[in-house]
């Protein structure tokens, strides 16, 4: 799990700490990517590895029905409208039986394997996510000091004087956004493996936030505040254990501490635990 | 049938309108996307519960008891959350995280305390009246009742009283309202309390119609963001539009589709609205210098 969310937090932090696009969508990326993964595997009996393309592919183009008409937006009504992606998107889930099996969820999804052998032991997983993870990071940190990053740095500070600069500030903004999507639907395609049983429930809105919060606790707008926020992450319900929080609220105690962090974070330090982008 | 859907969007669209018309004289003034309008509409639902059930009050002192306490959120999360915020002059989106802070705090307080189930107010069946082929049930008229009794004095008070003229002076040009002297904060302040005392009305006209969950108070702000939208933004009264209109439009597309659709109905009409007409039925066409 950490290794998912370490993806999924790198891959909105394209958007929100390098591009300055406040996404509140990210887990309907996720979840297309973990839905497209899980029908794929399914329905055609094709191997992990080759629907991850696939899957990316999808997810990357899904991503264009909210980027294209609502990158134009600005601030609240850009949150206001990837909000609505994530509910629709959701309720799409959710509500399209035939397709999606809706509420029931779709399970016994094949296990990622080579060659006819199917790993399922932990030691596998943990492997397979370092590869993932490392894979997202590698691509990510070239898109961070290609020329595009830069561009995209650009924009967030200030957009008009990169359109002034020749900059199609619209078409890179849509391509960051795919790229953030199609990185979710690595962490999606994984889910679907790792857990093979997959329900609407784990995409909501609550997660999109959940996700969002990652990024702004560890700090946006470089590589290693997503990180931090996810080990972070990790260790908060450890210590949770340790004050010996009865299991009944922890999930309640943990939710109260994200939102505590985030009202503390937005009065002291903006930036997070470890990002350099200050929402200026 | 038709009537009847007709009328239960107009009741539901009553709801909407007060809990829009919060969430709209805030955005309108302040600019802050007030999320936490939702955790507020949650707790003053549970105050509600609490109050009536749990403490065995009687009805009205419980109601009294919830719109004072949503009253006393609006203005606490004003002075330790947004204030300091505006006072700093920090851009609209800090504030926006806050109050996504602000609502998983309170609701994660709410669902620790009292569960994640259901819970229902007024078990058994509700008394209802008959007019004509119509069905309404006590509270549906509790709800109309309530709206055509405080939609006149929301009007009257920001077009007469000083002020309801102090407010729309803020939000129609901050700067100004300063430089004539208008006691920006108190403005706020006094913002802010009457939109949690409208979210606190709603929800428990709600907690009474349909019962509560932790989670009520989400799809309750985003309607109400999504009505503000639709209807203009800086446009205060014209939420009450908006909100019939989104009520109206759930309500009959039952008749053609399922009622699972709704959300997403609703999310389809916000992106349209944002794409072609973004500044709302009634909004005017802002120029571009003013955005």
């Amino acid at each position: 799990m950490i290794g998912i969310y370490t993806i999924l937090s790198l891959s909105l932090n394209l958007l929100v700490g390098y591009t300055g696009l406040f996404s509140l969508c990210h887990a309907a990326f996720y979840g297309i990517g973990a839905y497209s993964a899980a029908l794929i595997m399914t329905n055609f009996g094709v191997n992990f590895f080759l629907s991850l393309p696939i899957t990316v592919a999808i997810t990357m183009a899904a991503s264009l029905i909210v980027s294209v008409p609502s990158i134009r937006l600005k601030d609240d009504y850009f949150v206001l409208a990837s909000l609505g992606f994530q509910v629709i998107t959701f309720s799409v889930l959710y509500n399209f039986v035939s397709f999606t099996r809706g509420p029931y969820g779709i399970h016994s999804i094949p296990r990622p394997g080579i060659f006819g052998i199917e790993f399922d032991n932990h030691f596998f997983y943990v492997f397979l996510i370092i590869v993932l993870v490392s894979l997202c990071f590698l691509i990510l940190w070239q898109l961070s000091v290609s020329p595009f990053g830069r561009v995209l740095k650009a924009i967030r500070e200030d957009e008009i004087s990169a359109i002034a600069l020749g900059k199609n500030t619209n078409n890179l903004k849509i391509l960051a956004f795919a790229f953030a999507s199609g990185i979710a639907a690595v962490a999606g395609s994984f889910y679907a493996g790792y857990v093979t049983y997959i329900d609407p429930t784990s995409f909501t809105i609550s997660e999109s936030i959940f996700i969002l919060s990652i990024v702004l606790i560890g700090g946006s707008g470089n590589l290693k505040g997503p990180i931090a926020g996810s080990i972070f992450l990790v260790i908060l319900p450890e210590i949770l254990r340790f004050l010996n929080i009865p299991d009944t609220i922890a999930p309640n105690v943990r939710q109260m501490i994200y939102g505590g962090i985030l009202i503390l974070l937005m009065r002291y330090r903006v930036q997070g635990i470890w990002g350099e982008y200050k929402f200026e | 049938m038709i009537i009847q859907l007709i009328i239960n969007g107009i009741t539901v669209g009553c709801v909407y309108a007060l809990v829009a018309l919060g969430f709209g004289i805030i955005y309108n003034t302040t600019r802050v996307f007030h999320f936490a309008h939702g955790g507020i509409y949650t707790a003053s639902a549970y105050i509600l519960y609490t109050a009536n059930v749990i403490l065995g009050l009687n009805i009205f002192l419980s109601f009294v008891i919830t719109i004072t306490f949503s009253v006393l959120f609006g203005i606490v999360i004003e002075t330790l959350i947004y204030s300091p915020l505006f006072k700093r002059n920090s851009p609209n989106i800090l504030s926006l995280i806050s109050s996504i802070g602000v609502y998983i705090f309170l609701v994660n307080l709410i669902a620790m305390i009292f569960g994640n189930n259901t819970k229902i107010l007024r078990p058994g069946i509700e008394k209802t009246y008959q007019f004509a082929s119509v069905i309404l049930t006590r509270i549906q008229v509790f709800e109309l009742v309530t709206f055509l009794l405080l939609f006149p004095v929301f009007c009257i008070f920001l077009k007469k009283s000083k002020l309801g003229k102090s407010i729309k002076a803020l939000s129609n040009n901050s700067t100004l309202a300063i430089v004539i002297g208008i006691n920006i904060n108190r403005v706020r302040l006094f913002v802010f309390a009457i939109g949690s005392l409208l979210a606190g009305i709603a929800a428990s006209l709600v907690a009474l119609d349909v019962g509560i969950d932790p989670n009520i108070g989400l799809s309750a702000v985003l309607t109400a963001a999504v009505v503000v939208i639709l209807s203009g933004v800086g446009n205060f009264e014209g939420a009450a539009l908006g909100a019939f209109l989104l009520g109206l439009i759930q309500n009959l597309v039952i008749i053609e589709i399922s009622a699972r659709w709704q959300d997403t109905i609703t999310f389809i009409i916000l992106i349209v609205f944002l794409l072609f007409r973004p500044q709302g039925i009634l909004g005017k066409q802002i120029r571009l210098e003013e955005k």
